[in-house]
């Protein structure tokens, strides 16, 4: 079976430090109001028993991507050989179809109107043998990138799913 | 398979990523926050343009991992908020009309204002204000020294009022705990997740949770820390001696005492005993809001455990019984026998690294020069402390009103902005109005600057390659990454500037930085030059962790001028003599906030919420930074934090504007309705007031109708100020309703 590129996110080393999101957004270029990668808090329990858990959320490159089945446009395309998701913009009409579709409110919209999200870093990975800059910024090792077998893959999918709907 | 999955870039990883990409790069040290020394970072560079960064891998400090202000540091140079030449007032105070004049006639006109009042007045009249340690603060007293001022007017809000009432109990320094070896770890007033989360003590934390230790957090609202911390004491502002003291009365009478430590290494442990039976868990349940039960139970696991460390914050230090919550909770330590212990708390490691030769002038200080002081932030006995002789902040600017007991003439505000960063705003402003001469020196705009008689416009460190920085087993060079924008000169340029234009050149290396490193690298036995040979510094080793270092420590000299022990007894002063000879008490004791639950019942109908601030946050540092955009997205408008029932009350809803009222002001702001509070308290993060341009976010007012929450506080000098640290209190009581 082919490995694909994923993300690994653990909740239990994330310091809410948003690094990684400050990471995305300046070696990206990332425009003014547009998130690729957003680290969120996420409260359990009430007073005084309150606790908080974290997740840092981009794009999953899901295994089966909602995304693609919903996009009426076919612009959305898994890559073949690394799993990546990426948005053919010439081809996007900015209809937000995507956004409904993705359980984890990824895609975005900037002056464009066109859908944009994570495209892993491609260039840096393929091209550089370099890590995300989301993942080198990481203090704790809470946010991994890996080359995963596509079960292992799903399971993460549904914890940071599991995380979000909490 | 990415075949380099390896972290953090290496310098040589760095250079290989700027060849591929047809950039530059240069390692320098971060310039994001302060104090000292930074992170070790690699700044890429594109045609001439500061585009990106990157964590140093090489570095001791920070191993590569870099926080959000890290990354956008090329927003934060390439600001629309930028000064961009030195000028001078022509409108009126707080007007903001200036007219723009070259660095030469900024230079003649303060030495010469200087000069003048220096004659006239006497030298004491100049007062330099530094609200943290900087890098360049030794430079400050430096100019102070030469010129005949003692008045460094520190802020007493962060770190020093910790390290003074530590040295007077233990002789050393108690930062941190030690994280790696306890089983429980007290978190206590303190934001160890966002103080430096790319150093040490964040992931400190994350590895001590994965292999299990306890963690108690006590503060009145928790963040991130929140999901780290097995207990929750909720305590209310203010109110960590009353906590620190009940615990003490459990522990000393449940017996969970080191005798043999106690019976060998302190003194006065008897007339603890007795003293603090006054200080009940049920007694302090009214005064802190934390139950009796809570107190008993987190007591016991402290004191039982063998391994347990306390990271005390800077929390504490922001009320007017700071002094007695740090001593209260150093004796805990103490008689726990969690002293220098593996677990505990610790006395500073030593290394093998030089330390370079010190620029401060320190030889020069008298007693005469000492009773100077305008305003002296410990009292006279005690200074000079370890940065040196200091006065208040605050107080600097108390004189300027009152005259007493002489008036401060000038103020040269370094990079700090005394109406956001001290309590008091509406004094601070008045004070302002009156003062003869202003001296504003920054890189961006600041909050105060429309009352400056003259503005500096400083580079920042990305635009200058000094200083070089040591700390710790680490010494590097600082690289400069682009030319400076402007017609910009560095804090210490403008400080040797400055020096040598007053005529205290030979004591200024004559206006040369290059001279001014070489000096102080002596005990390296290189040059600045050669070290910046090292693109990633030099690394000494460390010495090996001891232990149980009391004879060393209890024996220590105190900075003052007296040059007495710290300890006169050689011991832990549980019993302090040395507070008691200057009219101190020598136990710790409770004292209440200006306003509070209990201390003023009265303002409670009409204001039956606790205000109090953070003093981190995860994205600015203190009142900086508002102004880059990419840290604005994510922390856009002043917050305060409410629990939802408090808000339910109200008809609150998130994100809606709400006023916030205490006996000294109000507040415009927005309401973050907040799982992890105390439903009778309300935070929100100190330092508003700069908007951002990019996001069209415009400035906030300083006094009345802003987001200062300085400005709400009681500056009463009976009341608000701890009578030994001059620690100044951020507690107050508010009404808050929608908007």
């Amino acid at each position: 079976m082919p490995l694909q590129y994923g993300f690994v996110f653990d909740p239990s080393k994330c310091i809410q430090c948003h690094s990684c999101e400050m990471a995305c957004k300046s070696w990206r270029d990332v425009e003014l109001g547009i998130h690729w990668r957003q680290v969120k808090n996420i409260w359990e329990n009430h007073y005084p028993e309150v606790t908080c858990v974290s997740v840092s959320v981009a794009c999953m490159h899901c295994v089966e991507p909602e995304c693609i089945k919903a996009c009426p446009e076919e612009a959305i395309q898994k890559l073949p050989g690394n799993g990546i998701v990426i948005v053919d913009k010439e081809k996007c009409i900015g209809c937000r179809t995507c956004l409904d579709a993705c359980p984890f409110g990824v895609p975005q919209f900037g002056e464009d109107e066109k859908m944009q999200k994570c495209d892993m870093c491609i260039q840096e990975i393929e091209y550089q043998n370099e890590l995300p800059p989301c993942v080198r910024a990481c203090p704790t090792q809470a946010l991994l990138f890996e080359e995963t077998e596509e079960e292992r893959k799903k399971v993460m999918e549904q914890s940071v799913q599991a995380l979000l709907s909490r | 398979m990415p075949k380099n999955n390896k972290g953090p870039l290496t310098y040589e990883e760095a250079l290989a990523l700027s060849k591929k990409t047809r950039q530059t790069v240069i390692p320098t040290l971060c310039g994001m926050c302060g104090p000292t020394m930074g992170c070790g970072v690699y700044a890429f560079v594109k045609d001439g343009i500061f585009t990106k960064v990157s964590g140093m891998k090489e570095s001791p400090i920070n191993h590569g991992a870099l926080c959000a202000k890290g990354f956008v540091a090329p927003q934060w140079v390439y600001s629309p908020d930028r000064l961009k030449t030195p000028l001078q007032r022509i409108g009126e105070k707080g007007e903001g009309r200036f007219r723009e004049i070259t660095w030469n006639e900024a230079l003649e006109i303060i030495a010469g204002t200087l000069k003048h009042q220096k004659e006239k007045y006497g030298p004491e009249t100049l007062a330099m204000l530094s609200p943290a340690k900087r890098s360049y603060s030794d430079y400050l007293y430096r100019f102070l020294i030469a010129h005949g001022s003692p008045n460094y007017g520190h802020s007493g809000i962060c770190a020093i009022q910790k390290m003074f009432s530590f040295m007077y109990t233990v002789g050393g320094n108690l930062r941190g705990c030690d994280y790696q070896n306890a089983d429980v770890i007290l978190i206590w007033g303190r934001q160890p997740i966002y103080s430096g989360p790319s150093q040490g003590s964040a992931r400190a934390l994350v590895k001590a949770k994965q292999r299990g230790a306890k963690i108690i957090t006590i503060k009145p609202s928790v963040e991130a820390d929140g999901g780290f911390a097995d207990i929750w004491v909720p305590i209310r502002p203010g109110t960590d001696a009353a906590l620190a003291l009940a615990m003490l009365h459990v522990v000393v009478n449940e017996d969970l005492i080191d005798h043999e430590f106690v019976d060998t290494w302190c003194y006065g442990y008897d007339k603890l005993k007795e003293h603090i039976q006054l200080y009940t868990p049920a007694w302090a349940e009214t005064i802190t809001g934390v139950p009796a039960g809570q107190i008993i139970h987190v007591a016991r696991i402290y004191g039982k455990a063998e391994k347990a460390g306390i990271d005390l914050g800077n929390g504490v230090e922001h009320a007017p019984s700071a002094n007695d919550a740090i001593r209260a909770v150093t004796i805990l330590i103490a008689i726990t026998g969690h002293l220098d212990r593996p677990g505990g708390n610790l006395f500073p490691p030593s290394g093998e690294m030089p330390t370079p030769k010190s620029v401060h002038l320190r030889e020069r200080y008298t007693r005469e020069w000492v009773d100077k002081l305008v305003g002296p932030e410990f009292p006279k006995a005690f200074q000079p402390f370890v940065e040196g002789t200091s006065s208040a902040y605050y107080r600097i600017f108390d004189s300027v009103l009152t005259e007493k007991p002489y008036p401060i003439r000038t103020i040269i505000a370094p990079g700090t902005q005394p109406t956001v960063s001290t309590r008091g705003s509406k004094r601070v402003v008045e004070a302002l109005k009156k003062l003869d001469f202003y001296v504003v020196a920054d890189v961006a705009r600041t909050a105060d600057m429309d009352y400056a008689d003259i503005v500096i416009p400083l580079a920042t460190p990305y635009e200058t390659d000094h200083p070089f920085e040591a700390r710790g087993n680490w010494i590097m060079a600082r690289n400069r990454v682009i030319e400076p924008l402007a017609d910009y000169k560095s804090m210490y340029e403008f400080i040797l500037d400055l020096g040598a234009q007053m005529g205290y050149g030979a004591d200024f290396w004559n206006g040369s930085m290059m001279d001014s490193m070489n000096d102080q690298l002596t005990p390296f036995n290189m040059t600045i030059d050669e070290l910046r040979r090292h693109p990633t510094g030099i690394k000494y080793k460390s010495m090996p962790r001891t232990y149980e270092n009391y004879r060393e420590f209890f024996s220590k000299n105190s900075p003052g001028l007296s040059g007495k022990p710290f300890l006169p007894h050689g011991k832990v002063e549980i019993y302090n003599t040395t507070f008691e000879e200057e009219g101190f008490n020598p136990l710790p004791e409770w004292r209440e906030p200006p306003e509070s639950m209990t201390g003023t019942p009265e303002l409670v109908k009409d204001y039956p919420l606790i205000l109090s601030d953070y003093h981190t946050s995860k994205l600015y540092t203190a009142s900086w930074q508002r102004n880059v955009p990419h840290l604005r997205e994510i922390m856009p408008y002043p917050t305060l934090h409410i629990h939802p029932d408090a808000a339910l009350r109200r008809g609150i809803n998130n994100d809606d504007w709400i006023i916030v009222e205490s006996p000294h002001g109000w507040m415009k702001v927005k309401a973050e309705i907040y799982e992890g509070i105390r439903p009778d308290t309300v935070m929100i993060l100190h330092g508003w007031w700069q908007g951002c341009v990019e996001l069209g976010i415009r400035d906030f007012p300083i006094l009345d109708g802003g987001a200062n929450a300085n400005n709400m506080y009681s500056v009463d000098p009976d009341k608000a100020f701890d009578p030994l640290i001059t620690a100044m209190s951020s507690q107050t009581l508010v009404q808050v309703r929608k908007a």
